[in-house]
């Protein structure tokens, strides 16, 4: 039911309900159930609309208090996780923050070291060249110079010549040198060329020079010196663009030695290199400009100086040194494949320089090739930056502008851009270098950027694997919370269902309890019908089955008290000493009464080695064998009922031996097993001086199935429930049954069987007696020569009989019939008689076992024999039984019968058996000690035949007090095993009078079964001391002895009463009379329940009392109350008084017995010093003078030398219990209140003095 | 004869009422139990013990209850006396009232006490007169030849 109804957990429901769930579905689920709580809730709600209010509400109750707690679980799973989330993207951003920062930042310093470095070194080189030409042209000015001063002046064409040629030979010398110059050139005042050229492409080197024969030397000379100044642009465009008819040739030279080495041919004038003219050196100083020549693709650089006349007036020559820019572009070309990107340098108006593409830098046009712009490249890459440069900054850069812009978008890619501005005189350069930015930052951006694909992709993997945790651990978490609100919850039902379990124990014990009461009086009514002398036979058999099945019931209601106490835990066990053998015997004795309406036969096997005494609580193990022995009868219609016993205490080989034979064929392996388990225990019993009992309970009834035999331990189970429409029962025995036996360290279970019906396995531990001897039930009859015929109509128990009997030494021969009983016993008898004349003739007729049997019986001298004969073998039907009693008469001289009677055998027959002279009867079901209650009987019987030959009266006494015998036995069983508060008061009963009594008398009443027959005959012998005592008596009390004689014994049986029920009602002679005398004399002494009409007579006699009381009414009462009983009281007025009487009676004692004996009595009669002079005191305790508490307190001082004790009874009013508790702290021994009760006063005097009573009748017997 | 039964059964009727009424109770049965041919007048014997004891008590007790500082300590073992010996006999009532009085004693409360003691008087005088007519009876059976009815 809890689980059905049980919540589970919010998580749980919604995922019910949608039977069909994916995971996703399910989480779905999960995450809406927590949003919208109350529609999962709602939705219970609806679903559970069918469960009854309670099962609902308690529902909702865990259901709301499971999803608060599963919110507060999710609240912190999302907590957490968006902690971790944090923190992990915290992590990986400062992580790539810094990896990325750092290493962005070094590269990039490096980086523009880099690009620094590479657009310095063009641009040094660039420097070097400008160095170069710069210096080549001041020294080929300085040496135009020289030679000019040298031929200062020619006036003649041959000096003309001769200057010429110094000047070319000068010229060459510096052109050789310099091997990067690309051109000297030497233009002549008269426009007179001369110029080397190298022609880098073709390698090849020329020098070219105009023809002389168009300048004459006066004529350029005169208009020179005049118009110095102002007609410098004439002169050159003359010289140059004039002389369009001048003649050039060009003489190819060796490039190293400079000699001619082919014909000079005429060229036309400039058409192969710029000459440096007049008009590049306006102002007379050095020019520089970029030039292209048609035979380069190169721009070139040139420039231009004045060469003066010696007088520094005058212009004579302008010298022109070019320089190809090739090798820078050369330069950056090579940078540049080393590390990639572009250079370029422009001057300052942005025309191309150089680059280190091989994009051509010039371009073609009509007029010639001409520069190129950088922004009209045909490399897009430098176009580009240029654009973007251009863009960026405007077209003019200031002067020292430099630009280092790191991320220039051009295209797609990315590019550093550093332009560097080289300030030159006329000629400004712009260098920029253009670097993509993956050549140098790629690798780094490439990392960076996995980097961070692979911290995000972990931190993400992080984040997911972190959140599973969690989920994973607060699942575990929230599965404990949801299991600690179930567990919760099922504490919560279960102290529900305990508490309602306890009110059903309480409701149990109170009812049982109360319905005890009823039953209680029921049974001592009856106990008072059975005292009754009045009542027939048949009445008083009536009365006795009344009352067992009173007991029964009673019983019935104990056991639920019993359940509900074990239940509870209030169950305590009792250790006394009892007789288990008695205690089982009588229960058989019980069971056997149903049994045999039943026609099912209880037999009772136990093993010799069982011991005789043992600790424990009886009353719990007769509960536990009642249980089990109506059970099995319960369920057994038909068959045998077989209690077995044996004690594990002694070795194995006897346990085989003592067990029973049928069972040890049957069950070997089984009892092995038993063995096994029991035997780890055994060890341990044996320090602690326990042993371990086992006991098998078979029966042949309907059986267990095995899949039961578990449960059937349990409480209202049974086997089958069917059966308790036929067989009644409330399935509690058994449980008690099994409690009990935990209980006693024991174990019980339904062992297997063969044949039908159920087997019930048992041990028990219990106590061996504390004295430590061993009492068994061995028994020997070997040597008396006995011979029993069982005629039993019961098959185990017959079998079980003669085993036994057989062990013990007795030859037994068995009949179920009347008719086998018959032949056994004419064929026997004739056979014996026949036998003694021709042994071997009678022989023949002998069926085979008898044979053998006959033999060894004929072995034997002077045999007994002893048949015993169930009552069922008789016809009772009709009238025949009288016949077959008549039959057996023939052989009543021959063999001692004994009847097996039925419990409701008819008076008639019993009548008729007495008169026949059966004398030996007993109840039915027939065990151990019965047996040998019979045997002993007849080997008495016989002693005495001996002894005395005359027995006809002895005869009846016996046959009655036998009877009676067993009757005593079984009611005392009753009682004892029914009613567990009268139990210990009758063991206590008997064990005062066993102390009271001599040797003897105990022997007698402890044993009254085993010694039964033997008691008999002590009572005879006994009589004459009886009469002796009586006599005594009488002497000593002739005002008693007058109501002794003859009245008492008259009222006698009117007094028996519930608990001194041994007294028979039905006394037939004076000599049972005179040993019911003996009998209850002691117990109704010893009782402290005893009946006022017997105590009355004697209950006080000899006793001396005295009264301290100063209330002359109360005074007056009391004495007459123990007067009454035969005390002899002395009476005082208070404390002081009865203090001085015990003191007077201390210090001079003959003289006080004197003064006591005038006072009151004279019928005293101790001589004896031994004894104190009052047996008892009864003190008042309120009293003038001196009260009773101080009263007790001298006199227990004055005792306390002496080893006296007087007992001291106080009298009070006060009824409190404090009262009480004072009393016996001052040393009083009890205490009656006012007004006093005749009872208890009798009884609470008895308890106190029966012991020095008792001494001082013996003593006084003496 | 007559004469006799009819005086038989007014002593039964009337020992009944005084049962009845409460002045007697199981005790007085008692008492009548231990009579018998040893102690033929013990009843009576008791009784009349009883009554002087009982006048004696109620004197001590009224002079005690008249001094001025009234020890009540005195007074109450004479009312704890008085109430053992009516219970002794049986005076059911006496008992019950002589409890009271106790009870005031413990209290020491000297009106209550005065009460008590007028009670225990008048309950006194009562059972006295009763029980001195039940002896009447009993007398004039016996003087009649008659047997005393057994209880």
């Amino acid at each position: 039911m809890a689980d059905e109804t049980h919540p589970g957990s919010c998580e749980c429901s919604p995922t019910r309900s949608t039977p069909m769930g994916t995971p996703l579905r399910k989480v779905l689920d999960r995450i809406s159930g927590f949003a919208t709580p109350w529609r999962s809730s709602s939705a219970l709600r609806g679903r559970r609309i069918f469960h009854r209010d309670v099962e609902r509400e308690e529902f909702q109750y865990a259901a709301t208090r499971c999803l608060s707690s599963y919110y507060s679980v999710f609240v912190a799973r999302l907590a957490i996780m968006v902690m971790l989330a944090i923190l992990i993207g915290l992590l990986t951003i400062l992580t790539w923050h810094f990896t990325k920062i750092y290493t962005t930042k070094s590269l990039n310093s490096l980086a523009y070291g880099l690009r620094n470095e590479l657009l310095q070194r063009p641009i040094l080189r660039m420097w070097n060249i400008l160095n170069s030409t710069s210096e080549i042209t001041t020294a080929q000015v300085k040496l135009s110079e020289y030679v000019f001063r040298r031929y200062n002046k020619p006036d003649t064409q041959a000096e003309q010549v001769e200057l010429y040629e110094s000047m070319r030979d000068v010229t060459w010398a510096l052109f050789a040198s310099r091997k990067a110059l690309n051109a000297i050139t030497i233009n002549y005042r008269n426009g007179f060329v001369q110029a080397f050229h190298r022609d880098h492409r073709s390698n090849n080197t020329f020098y070219i020079y105009s023809d002389l024969v168009n300048y004459s030397i006066s004529a350029s000379g005169s208009s020179y010196e005049i118009n110095s100044l102002s007609s410098q642009q004439g002169w050159k465009d003359q010289s140059i663009h004039g002389n369009i008819s001048a003649v050039w040739y060009q003489e190819p030279l060796d490039p190293i030695t400079g000699e001619k080495t082919g014909k000079a041919k005429p060229i036309p004038p400039d058409d192969l290199i710029n000459i440096a003219g007049l008009s590049e050196v306006p102002d007379g100083v050095a020019s520089w400009h970029v030039a292209v020549s048609k035979y380069t693709d190169t721009p070139l650089l040139s420039a231009a100086l004045p060469v003066w006349d010696p007088s520094n007036e005058s212009i004579v020559a302008v010298v022109g040194v070019t320089t190809a820019l090739y090798s820078v572009g050369q330069l950056m070309k090579e940078l540049v494949e080393v590390h990639s990107g572009h250079i370029y340098l422009t001057s300052q108006e942005g025309y191309l320089l150089a680059t280190s593409t091989n994009a051509p830098l010039l371009r073609n046009s009509t007029q010639g090739p001409k520069l190129m712009r950088a922004i009209d490249s045909d490399d897009e890459v430098i176009q580009m930056g240029a654009t973007w440069l251009q863009r960026a900054y405007g077209n003019n850069f200031s002067q020292s502008h430099e630009v280092h812009a790191e991320n220039a978008r051009l295209g797609h890619e990315q590019y550093y851009i550093d332009s560097f501005f080289l300030k030159l005189k006329r000629l400004p350069l712009v260098g920029v270098i253009i670097i993509p930015r993956k050549n140098i930052m790629g690798k780094v951006d490439e990392r960076a950027f996995k980097t961070l694909v692979i911290l995000i992709s972990a931190s993400l993997c992080i984040l997911f694997i972190g959140c599973i945790c969690i989920l994973i651990l607060t699942n575990g978490v929230s599965k404990e919370m949801k299991l600690r609100a179930e567990l919760i919850s099922h504490l919560d039902a279960r102290r529900r269902a305990e508490a309602s379990s306890n009110y059903k124990s309480q409701f149990l014990a109170n009812m049982s309890h109360e319905l005890r009461t009823p039953m209680a009086a029921v049974i001592g009514l009856l106990d008072i019908l059975i005292c009754d002398d009045c009542l027939t036979n048949e009445q008083y058999a009536t009365v006795t089955q009344i009352r067992k099945c009173s007991t029964a019931l009673l019983r019935l209601l104990n056991n639920i008290l019993d359940l509900s106490k074990v239940e509870s835990g209030k169950l305590v066990l009792e250790d006394a000493e009892f007789d288990l053998g008695r205690e089982l015997e009588g229960l058989v004795d019980m069971f056997s009464v149903q049994c045999i309406n039943h026609n099912v036969e209880t037999v009772l096997d136990l093993s010799d080695n069982m011991p005789k005494l043992v600790r424990g609580d009886s009353a719990r193990v007769v509960q536990i064998f009642a249980n089990l022995i109506s059970n099995s009868l319960k369920f057994t219609s038909s068959g045998h009922v077989i209690i077995r016993g044996w004690c594990e205490n002694s070795s194995s080989s006897i346990d085989i031996e003592k067990f029973p034979l049928d069972h040890k064929k049957s069950q070997p392996a089984h009892k092995i097993k038993f063995k096994q388990q029991g035997s780890h225990t055994k060890k341990a019993c044996k320090k602690e001086n326990k042993m371990i009992l086992r006991f098998e309970v078979d029966d042949t009834g309907c059986g267990i199935d095995p899949s039961k035999w578990e449960s059937v331990f349990e409480s209202f189970e049974q086997a089958d429930p069917s059966t308790t429409r036929t067989h009644g029962g409330t399935g509690l025995g058994l449980c008690i049954v099994r409690t009990l036996v935990n209980k006693m360290g024991g174990e019980i279970k339904v062992a297997k069987k063969d044949g039908p019906g159920t087997l019930m396995q048992l041990y028990l531990l219990l106590n061996a007696p504390a004295d430590g001897t061993e009492q068994h039930y061995r028994v020997d009859f070997s040597k008396h020569s006995l011979v029993v015929l069982l005629a039993l109509h019961g098959r185990m128990g017959r079998l079980i009989m003669s085993q036994w009997l057989h062990k013990s030494g007795v030859f037994t021969m068995e009949a179920s019939e009347w008719n086998e009983l018959t032949q056994i016993l004419r064929e026997f008898f004739c056979i014996r008689r026949s036998a003694r004349n021709n042994g071997f003739d009678a022989q023949h007729s002998l069926s085979e076992p008898l044979n053998t049997q006959v033999l060894s019986i004929q072995d034997m001298r002077n045999p007994v024999f002893v048949i015993v004969v169930d009552i069922g073998l008789l016809d009772l039907s009709t009238d025949i039984w009288k016949e077959q009693i008549n039959f057996l008469d023939i052989y009543f001289g021959k063999a001692k019968f004994a009847w097996m009677l039925n419990h409701d055998t008819s008076n008639a027959i019993k009548m008729e058996l007495r008169r026949k002279g059966h004398i030996l009867m007993v109840n039915m079901p027939l065990y151990k000690a019965k047996m040998i209650h019979i045997l002993e009987a007849v080997i008495k019987e016989r002693n005495v035949e001996l002894q005395k030959k005359s027995s006809n009266a002895l005869r009846t006494t016996k046959e009655s007090n036998l009877h009676e015998y067993h009757e005593i036995d079984t009611t005392h069983f009753d009682v004892a095993s029914s009613d567990d508060s009268d139990m210990p008061e009758m063991r206590s009963s008997n064990s005062i009078c066993g102390s009271l009594d001599g040797e003897k008398r105990r022997e007698r009443i402890t044993k009254p079964c085993s010694s039964g027959y033997q008691n008999i005959n002590n009572c005879l012998v006994e009589l004459t001391r009886v009469y002796s005592k009586e006599n005594y008596l009488t002497e000593r009390d002739p005002c008693q002895v007058g109501h002794n004689s003859h009245d008492v014994q008259n009222e006698e049986p009117k007094c028996c009463t519930q608990a001194s029920l041994s007294a028979e009602p039905q006394s037939e002679n004076a000599d049972c009379r005179e040993q019911h005398l003996v009998s209850s004399c002691p117990t109704a002494q010893g009782n402290l329940y005893s009946s006022k009409a017997m105590n009355e007579q004697k209950s006080l006699e000899g006793l001396r009392i005295l009264l301290a009381e100063d209330t002359p009414v109360l005074q007056r009462v009391a004495t007459i109350m123990l007067e009454k009983m035969g005390a002899t009281v002395i009476a005082v007025g208070d404390g002081l008084q009865a203090v001085d009487a015990l003191n007077c009676k201390l210090s001079a004692e003959a003289c006080e017995r004197d003064c006591v004996c005038e006072d009151r009595n004279t019928r005293l009669q101790t001589e004896n010093r031994d004894f104190p002079l009052y047996d008892l005191i009864l003190m008042d305790c309120q009293m003038p003078k001196m009260d009773g508490y101080e009263a007790t307190k001298i006199i227990r001082k004055s005792e306390a030398g002496t080893g006296l004790h007087t007992p001291i009874v106080a009298l009070t009013a006060h009824a409190m219990s404090s009262d009480e508790a004072k009393c016996l702290e001052v040393g009083m021994d009890a205490y009656l209140t006012k007004p006093i009760n005749y009872k208890l006063m009798v009884s609470t005097i008895l308890s106190l003095t029966t012991r020095t009573a008792y001494v001082k009748r013996e003593l006084t017997n003496q | 004869m007559d004469g006799v039964v009819q005086l038989q059964k007014q002593l039964v009727d009337y020992i009944a009422s005084l049962f009845h009424e409460g002045f007697l109770d199981e005790q007085f049965n008692q008492l009548q139990q231990l009579q018998d041919e040893s102690n033929p007048d013990f009843v009576v014997e008791v009784v009349s013990l009883f009554f002087e004891d009982s006048e004696r008590l109620l004197n001590e007790l009224a002079k005690a209850l008249e001094q001025k500082t009234i020890d009540f300590r005195k007074v109450d073992a004479h009312v704890h006396q008085f109430k053992g010996s009516s219970s002794s006999i049986g005076a059911h009532r006496v008992q019950k009232v002589c409890i009271a009085f106790r009870n005031y004693c413990e209290e020491q409360n000297v009106e209550g006490c005065l009460k008590c003691l007028q009670q225990v008087k008048h309950e006194y005088s009562l059972v006295r007169n009763k029980l001195e007519t039940l002896f009447q009876l009993e007398k004039q059976i016996i003087a009649a030849g008659g047997s005393l009815p057994a209880t």
